[in-house]
Parts: structure tokens; sequence; C-alpha cells
């Protein structure tokens, strides 16, 4: 335990005196509004592809978000990196993700793409299916490498599909069922940025449906999104 | 900050026009685009929103656009919009609100790219700009290439006849003066082993050529004076073209005239000789030789070699990219020919004297032939009008006409012209008229109005001369433009007519297409356009025939913006390509002349053919639409 706290403060200390300005500047934006309509906001989709699915043990490889803007998705405001890992990860693993041993071992030193991440992302609102694994994946690795106790606003769509799709709901699970059940097409599963996408083209759907239930804010689907834990008997 | 995962590139570079532009533009244009969703039902962008403000490509789902009529309740679905499709092109290019509504018809998600990016993507990429100003035009193009492509097989050595003579001239014409002397001449063609000589004046005008057989017969055989000038032996009536003609333009005088040399003239000035020669390497049968086969044929059998000839000359044609208007043109002119050389031999056999008649009978031409628009599936529509020699009834003249007239008709469907299922042939005594009967006939569809006088009306009115007394024919034709543009009441109702049948509105989930899953590319698409071309062409009083030529001649009468008559004309044009390419790979199969049919399964045609159709039955409902407004329906 302690040897790992000493390499966790052992990375921290690596940050050079620029990255640590980057970080402050970034620790020093304002909160965003939660409740501000969809209309005149900006929150990031995100996804990430990992060296496996141990939320404790493994590493993260790659992060993939795309903005909404307005309720639009902005292409032209999006994000991918690759963190340059130690080891490469299992064979298994990149048939997977499709990112090959020559491309993490080259990715970007994994301080400067979190803090790429940091500056992209700002303060606005994140986004995701099934969060628990994301929200994981990126927390540790921002305390790991930047020192960064990452408290964020996420969205879950898991549940807010659900929740606003009762009568959909029956089976339907994952990221896949979600998109099948409204035609979104992937044309590149497991790659973060698609992912993140089809994710943010599910997101549009919710926003139509939620319009419809006078839902016009984050706030509004994240009490939408803790409504469904309950019912499901999580919270 | 931007990632563009490479598979949204892939996507678009799958549909046209973004296949055409570089990779770099496309990445620009899509780092400023927004994707938006839009629920079934939703409204995307309608003409209240004012001036359009967002050029949208379709990324899945499906986009209707709806006539904005003023009663609601006829609201009439007026295209379908499918993955990759974008829109809309001409509010944006002319900075005006849509005329139409935009509508999700399922869930859909649209890549959207601001206005001003779009004016700058215009300027940026070519490909793109050519697109969105000459869509239906560009999309053609793209096609030919690919129908080229396909066809190269069967021609690659061949040097297309789609080439202007420019590319074919081979050297710098071998001019003489006028007054040079017949023996120079001679003798600077045998040194120059050329075969003919034009001689043109001080300013390179052609004034008249001299071929090698005209040697034999104007000075060897007359044994004429070899000092005099050889102006005096020349042919003087001359046959040009420019330069920018196409091959087989010339290929067709040629063919038409039975010449042997096309002179090119560029302002005026000779600038080169075209020989039969020059083209009989593009062809393994030369136009002329059919065309002269035709002339001089005696026997069926060598009629009937003829018509192979033309259909086998046809397909040539089609590999070469040749248009479908000149495609049509050419088997119109080999018809005629044909037609015109069945009368001559079955009147000959029938020991009918056609020099004593000759001025009194015509034969017409009715339906597609009429109108210059015979594919290779083509019944025989015919009819006879005459004028009555005194000392001799009507009923007289018509029975001496109509046994002569139903061997004609069976020797073209032995030729391959199938007899008309409905009679409508010369051989009828229904359709073997003096003009005044014509008249008459007319008179009465026009003031009837009945379905069935109509249906007559959209063969009938089509009518042509095609050999004997041109006149009579012309004179009918004069004679009903006057009084069918004056008749509002019957175009109204030839136009209520017209208006059943409704161009299809997607082209393969979202159409019915009958039970077999067939599109009748006649029915559906050439009909339209046949249609509304006729009724334009009445009410302005124009005599053409062809539905290309009525479109263009009543344009100003009918107050249509001549680039969107020509829209219109591109996309009548790729209908006809369809289905000649449709008939072409029928007779491949081995498919019978009766048998070859109109229907294609939309489903095996290529994504680009595919969506030139679905644009050419947009145009098609676009020329309904003018007919509604023209008539109230």
């Amino acid at each position: 335990m302690f040897t790992r706290l000493a390499h966790l403060l052992g990375k921290r200390m690596q940050l050079s005196a620029q990255q640590q300005q980057r970080l402050n500047a970034w620790k020093d934006l304002p909160h965003a509004a939660l409740d501000a309509p969809f209309s005149g906001t900006r929150c990031v989709v995100v996804d990430v592809e990992t060296s496996g699915l141990n939320l404790m043990e493994d590493r993260l490889i790659s992060i993939g978000a795309v903005a909404m803007v307005n309720g639009q998705i902005a292409m032209g405001d999006s994000f991918y990196v690759v963190l340059q890992q130690p080891t490469i990860s299992h064979k298994k693993n990149i048939l997977l993700h499709g990112i090959g041993g020559a491309e993490q071992t080259e990715g970007a030193p994994a301080t400067d793409a979190l803090l790429a991440f940091l500056e992209y992302l700002r303060k606005d609102p994140l986004t995701a299916f099934h969060v628990t694994f994301d929200e994981t994946m990126i927390r540790r690795a921002m305390r790991q490498f930047l020192g960064l106790s990452f408290k964020h606003p996420w969205l879950d769509m898991a549940y807010v599909m659900p929740a606003l799709n009762p009568v959909l709901a029956g089976r339907r699970r994952s990221l896949d069922d979600w998109i099948n059940c409204f035609d979104i097409r992937n044309d590149a599963r497991h790659n973060a940025l698609a992912d993140a996408l089809v994710t943010a083209q599910l997101f549009q759907v919710a926003l139509a449906q939620g319009r419809k239930k006078n839902i016009t804010n984050f706030a509004g689907l994240l009490d939408l999104e803790r409504a469904q834990r309950w019912v499901r008997g999580e919270n | 900050m931007s990632a563009i995962h490479s598979s949204q590139l892939a996507f678009l570079a799958a549909h046209a026009p973004f296949n055409r532009m570089e990779p770099a533009h496309l990445l620009w244009m899509l780092e400023r685009m927004k994707l938006a969703y839009y629920a079934r039902g939703d409204v995307i962008v309608s003409p209240e929103q004012g001036t359009a403000e967002h050029f949208l490509v379709i990324k899945q789902g499906m986009v209707q656009g709806e006539q904005n009529v003023a009663d609601a309740s006829v609201a009439d679905t007026w295209l379908e919009l499918s993955e990759g499709e974008c829109f809309p092109l001409g509010a944006l290019l002319a900075n005006r609100p849509v005329a139409s509504v935009y509508r999700a018809g399922k869930d859909t998600f649209c890549y959207e790219l601001p206005v001003a990016d779009f004016h700058t993507l215009l300027e940026m990429s070519l490909p793109f700009r050519d697109f969105c100003t000459r869509r239906i035009a560009n999309l053609l193009e793209h096609s030919k290439q690919v129908i080229q492509a396909q066809y190269t097989q069967s021609g690659a050595e061949q040097q297309s006849l789609t080439s202007p003579l420019s590319a074919i001239i081979r050297r710098a014409p071998v001019t003489c003066a006028p007054q040079t002397s017949v023996r120079e001449v001679l003798q600077q063609m045998h040194e120059s082993r050329i075969g003919s000589m034009v001689a043109v004046d001080d300013a390179g005008r052609p004034l008249g050529i001299l071929t090698l057989p005209d040697v034999l017969v104007r000075i060897a055989l007359p044994q004429i004076d070899l000092a005099q000038p050889v102006i005096g032996v020349m042919t003087k009536q001359l046959s040009t073209l420019p330069p920018q003609a196409l091959a087989h333009e010339a290929a067709l005088m040629m063919a038409k005239q039975g010449l042997r040399h096309v002179l090119v003239v560029d302002n005026g000035r000779l600038v080169g000789l075209v020989s039969e020669k020059d083209l009989f390497a593009m062809q393994r049968v030369g136009f002329r030789q059919i065309g002269s086969a035709i002339r001089h044929a005696q026997l069926l059998e060598e009629l009937q070699q003829a018509a192979a000839d033309t259909r086998s000359m046809a397909h040539n044609m089609m590999a070469q990219g040749v248009a479908a208007e000149q495609l049509t043109q050419f088997i119109s002119t080999f018809n005629d020919l044909l037609t015109a050389r069945v009368i001559e031999l079955e009147c000959t056999a029938s020991e009918f004297c056609t020099t004593q008649l000759a001025d009194r009978l015509c034969w017409m031409a009715l339906g597609s032939e009429g109108r210059f628009e015979q594919t290779l599936s083509t019944d025989q529509d015919n009819a006879l009008i005459f004028t009555v020699p005194d000392g001799m009834t009507e009923d007289q003249l018509r029975g001496q006409l109509l046994p002569i007239a139903k061997r004609i008709n069976d020797t073209l469907a032995l030729c391959g012209f199938p007899l008309c299922r409905g009679n409508v042939m010369a051989s009828n005594p229904q359709w073997c008229l003096s003009l005044e009967d014509w008249k008459r006939t007319f008179s009465n569809w026009i003031t009837n109005g009945t379905p069935e006088a109509l249906l007559h009306a959209s063969i009938f009115f089509d009518f042509r001369a095609l050999y004997g007394a041109h006149a009579l024919a012309e004179e009918l034709r004069l004679w009903l433009v006057r009084v069918a543009s004056d008749n509002t009441r019957f175009l109204h109702q030839m136009a209520e007519n017209a208006m059943r049948l409704r161009p299809p509105l997607g082209v393969v989930r979202d159409f019915v297409v009958g039970k077999e899953h067939m599109l009748d590319l006649k029915l559906n698409g050439i009909t339209p356009f046949v249609d509304g071309a006729r009724i334009f062409s009445l009410a302005a009083g124009v005599t053409h025939t062809s539905t290309i030529q009525r479109l263009r001649a009543s344009a100003a009468m009918m107050k249509v913006h001549p680039n969107e008559i020509e829209a219109w004309i591109d996309a009548f044009l790729f209908i006809q390509v369809l289905r000649l390419r449709h008939h072409d790979e029928q007779k491949t199969r081995g498919v019978s002349d009766d048998a070859l049919d109109n229907l294609i399964d939309p489903e095996r045609l290529n994504e680009l053919d595919r969506r030139i159709l679905k644009e050419a039955f947009r145009q098609a409902r676009k020329l309904q639409a003018r007919l509604a407004l023209e008539y109230h329906l």
C-alpha cells in the first residue's frame, strides 16, 4: 500500500512547472451550471478503451470524446488520444479495440494526454454509457498521473435511455442494444471516438425525448437517472 | 481541438460528390459540421424559417420534402432523400428560403454545415461546386463514365464516336485554287496519294470537292479537256460540320446523304476533311454502309441484315457512351430509311405506281417513332394520309392502299418491328384516311375528350411524315396546333389524364414497385415527360414532335426557365439511357424483339444510377407540378 502511494506521489512530482500551470488553470475554471438549458450549453460525451475490464488493475489506453454544443454534435469539437503504455496489452484485448502494440507504445505520455483531455473538457459535464467504468478508469488515471481527484458531474445513458423508454427497455442493456434500437450505425465499434459518437447520437435522441417531458437541462436528466437507479433498487 | 474518426470520412467518401473531393477539403468540411438529430416527423427546414442557413447531408434516416401548398390537405410528398444525399442546394445557392418543407421521414441524423462555410467550400472545391451547380448534369457525367468503363471490354481499341472531329482530323487538308487546271489537280492527287481535293478561295473557304470516283464519271468517261479549271467538275454542294461536332454526327450525315467525305469548317474556313475511312476505323460496320445497304436492298434478307446491323451499331454506340438523344436519333434515322425502303419495295412488288400518287400519299410515323424516340423495343405505330384524285372515291383508293399497307406492316414485322397490338397501323381501315377525314377524326377527339379519345390523342398527335407527300402531314400538323391551342378544355383534360401517372417517390423500398418488385421505366419514367411535352407543345402551338424539341420550343410560351427545361430534358434522357441499356442487355441475353420490356429491378442499379433515377423522377414531378399549375389541377 505504501509503495503504491509512494509511486503515485512520485509520478505527481514529475509534473513540470508548465504542466502544473496547465492543471491549475483547469482547476480555476468556473463550474458549469447544470441547470442551463441544453440550447445554450456544451457537454462532452466520452468513451474509453482499456487493457481489460478490471477496474482496479487494468490501464486506460485511449479516450475518445465529442462535444454536444447547443444540442448538436460539433464534429470539429472532438477529442481522441492514445496513452503511452508501459507494456502492451494482451492480444485478445488488442483485437477488441484495434489499437496495436506499436500504437500503444508510441502514444502520448499519459500526463500530457490527460492534461489535453482536461483542457478539451473544460468544466463541462460528462456523459457516457455505463459511467462507472469510464469514470473509474479516468479517475484512476487522473490520480495516478496528475495527482488530481477528478470529481465531475457524470450522466449515464445506460440509465437515462430506459427511463425515457420504459416500453423498449425490456432486456436492453448494452450500448449496442440501444443504438440498434434507434438504427444508429456504428462503423467502428470499440474505437473510443466512434463509440463516443454513437453514444452522443443516443444522447441526442434522449434530448429530443426529454424535451417532450419538459426536461431541458443536464440537471433534469440527472434527476431522471437517479430515479431510474432507485427503480432498479440501486440507491 | 478536433479528432474525426476515419469512419466518418469513409461514410462521406462513399457518396457523390464527396467521393470526388480532396480528403483535405472533406476534413475541412466535416470539422465545421454539426450532427443534428430529428425524430420522425420533425421539420428540419421550412420556408417559414427564412433564408436557408445550413447545408445538410443525411448520415442516416430519411428526409421527405413536401410541397408547401396553400391547401395543407393536399400536401404532397415531393421527394425522398436518403443516406448520403444532401439538400437544400437550390435555396443555399440562391440565398433564399427553401421552397418545400423538409421533414424527417424516420429518425434521422444530419450533418449540418453553416451556409458561410458552404460558400467557402464552393470556392475551395471544384468537384463540390460542379456538383452543386449542375446536380443532374454532374451525376449524369459520372454515370456516363461508369457505363463507358463497363462497356470498354466490348470496344477497347475503338476510337470513340463521341470524339470531336477536331481530334479525328489526321492532317491539314490538301487544297487548290478553283482556277487550277484539272490536270494539275489530278497530278497532285496522284503524288500526294489522296482521294479527294478541295478548292478553296483566298480566305480558305471551301468552294468545291473532287473525289476519285468523280474522276471516272466526270473526267475520264466524258473525256473533258484537262486544261480547264477544276472547279467546273467539282461538287459544289458541300456537307460541312464544325470541328467541335462529334464523329457520330459526321457518320450520320454520311449515312443520310450517301457521302464519303465531310468537310470540317471553322468560321467558314476549311480546317480538315473527315472521310468515311477515318470513321470506319471506329466501327466494324460503317454508318454509310448500313445506309447504303438499306437504300439498295432488294431482298427481305438484306433488310433484315441491315436491321440487325443497326442494332449492333446501337450497342456499340451505347458502349461508347453516346448520349441518349443521339442514340435514339440514330435509331430513328435508320428505322426511317428501312421503312422507306420497305415501302418502295412493296409498292413496286404490288405494281402500285408510286409516282402517280406520290404527291397524294404520305406514310406517317406515330407514337415513339413519330417523336424520334425509338428504342430497341418498338412496336409499329403508323398510318396513311392521302388526298383522293379526281374520278376516284375515297373508298376506292383505300381499297387499293390497304393490301399494300398490310404487306408493308408484315415486312416491317419480319425486320424486327412487331405488329402493333392495338392495331394502330396503316393497314387498319380506321387509320388509312384522307386529310379531311383525319381532321374530322382529330376534331371529334378534341371535342369529346372521352378516355378513348385521350388515349388516341397520345399516340396520334405525335405523328410525322415518314415517306411520300410530307406536305399532307405538315398541313395536318398546322391545322392541329391551331385547333388544339384554342381548345383549353381539351388541354385541361389531357393534363388531367397525364397527372394520373405519378412518378414514384423513392426508387427502392419507398416505392411500391408492383408485385414483381419491378419499376416500369416507360410508364413511370418516360411517359410523364412525353405527355407533359405534348400538352405544352399543343398549347404553345409548337409543331415539333420530339419531346426534347417540344419542351425547348414551348419554354418561352409556358414561362419556364430554360435551366429548368434543360434539367427536365436531362432527366428524360437519363431514363431513356436506362431503357436502352435494359433493352440492350435483354437482347444480349437472347430475348426476342416482341418480348423486350421496360421493367427494371431498381435494386440491381448501382447506387449512382439509383440516385440519378430518383433525381429524374423528381424532375418529372416538377414538370407535373407545372402542368397542375397551368391547368389548375
